[in-house]
């Protein structure tokens, strides 16, 4: 694989993150049994969360630049959508998916987020 | 069962000596494929089969076929070529003499998962969000923008962690492939705040279809 890399900075690690989800991607296309079944209908459910939550986000970060919010509404709001990431994380974990497998490839349209 | 590996031009140079390969030809195209055991799949496979790929790569243009795609036999391969000819004559002459390459910019200071403290305040994650949007913006500009222009193509996919400003692929012409590392490494110099990785010379995996 190192002869692959063409240019890196001096401290390789910090991109090794993604190294661990080959072996998942893999596994989990096999066998059809309870769990993943479960698990693809939990990936698809927190996609169309995710989705949304993203959405939100962007609204109210545009609503936030636009400087029409009080100081109290915009703590308000950030640490609802603080809490939601928190959650979504939590949720993740719990199912063992990365924040990638919230995502669909809608082929010629691309990725859905 | 056939595995397939690549869609090339027929006829083509003689094909690698990675195992037991055959071209099935469609008119002027060829689906590279080799006889297999049905069942087995993971990881090491899937190195298997890239590095059929890259050994086809070497010495001729070609589509990539994704790990897994299997057919019943050889006539299947001829049929699935000749349904889809023009997209596929289409595509390949799309790559013809590139190949892709792939960057990763992640924040160089960025504290891991595990000493990352929480926002203060929701104002204060708000504002990190914002921040992090403009990272990824100027990212976009300052480093995607002048590589796009070494490149015959480019694509930019979302980005996968919270410290990752950008992950794009090039479609880059094999001869450029050395000047567009050294503009990387120069990009690089200037912005020492940035991690960048470059990556490849990869089968045009991103640029296959569009």
């Amino acid at each position: 694989m190192t002869d692959k890399v063409l240019h890196a900075p001096r401290e390789l690690d910090s991109f090794a993150g993604d190294l661990p989800r080959l072996e998942n991607a893999l596994s989990r296309r096999i066998g059809a049994d309870p769990e993943n079944v479960q698990r693809g209908l939990a990936q698809l459910v927190l996609t169309v969360v995710e989705l949304l939550r993203q959405l939100m986000e962007r609204q109210a970060l545009r609503r936030v630049d636009s400087g029409t919010l009080s100081e109290e509404q915009v703590e308000r709001l950030g640490r609802t959508f603080m809490e939601l990431d928190k959650r979504m994380e939590e949720l993740r974990e719990e199912f063992g998916l990365d924040e990638e497998d919230l995502n669909l490839n809608l082929g010629p349209l691309g990725n859905l987020l | 069962m056939i595995e397939l590996y690549a869609i090339t031009d027929h006829p083509g140079p003689p094909l690698p000596d990675v195992g037991p390969l055959n071209a099935v030809a469609t008119e002027d195209l060829a689906a590279v494929c080799a006889p297999t055991s049905d069942g087995e799949v993971s990881p090491d496979a899937l190195w298997r089969h890239e590095d059929v790929v890259e050994a086809l790569m070497e010495d001729r243009d070609l589509l990539p076929v994704r790990y897994g795609t299997r057919l019943e036999d050889e006539s299947a391969a001829v049929r699935a070529v000749a349904e889809r000819y023009d997209e596929l004559a289409v595509a390949l002459d799309r790559v013809r003499g590139a190949v892709e390459l792939s960057l990763r910019v992640l924040v160089a200071d960025e504290p891991t998962q595990a000493t990352r403290q929480e926002p203060a305040s929701g104002a204060e994650y708000l504002r990190a969000k914002t921040r992090r949007g403009v990272e990824r913006e100027t990212a976009v500009r300052i480093l995607h923008e002048p590589l796009s222009i070494l490149a015959r193509a480019s694509l930019q996919a979302s980005p996968r962690s919270p410290s990752e400003l950008l992950r794009a692929a090039y479609l880059v012409d094999r001869p450029t492939v050395e000047s567009f590392v050294g503009l990387v490494a120069r990009l690089q110099s200037v912005h020492p705040g940035l991690r960048l990785l470059c990556t490849g010379p990869w089968p045009p995996y991103s640029f296959a279809e569009r």
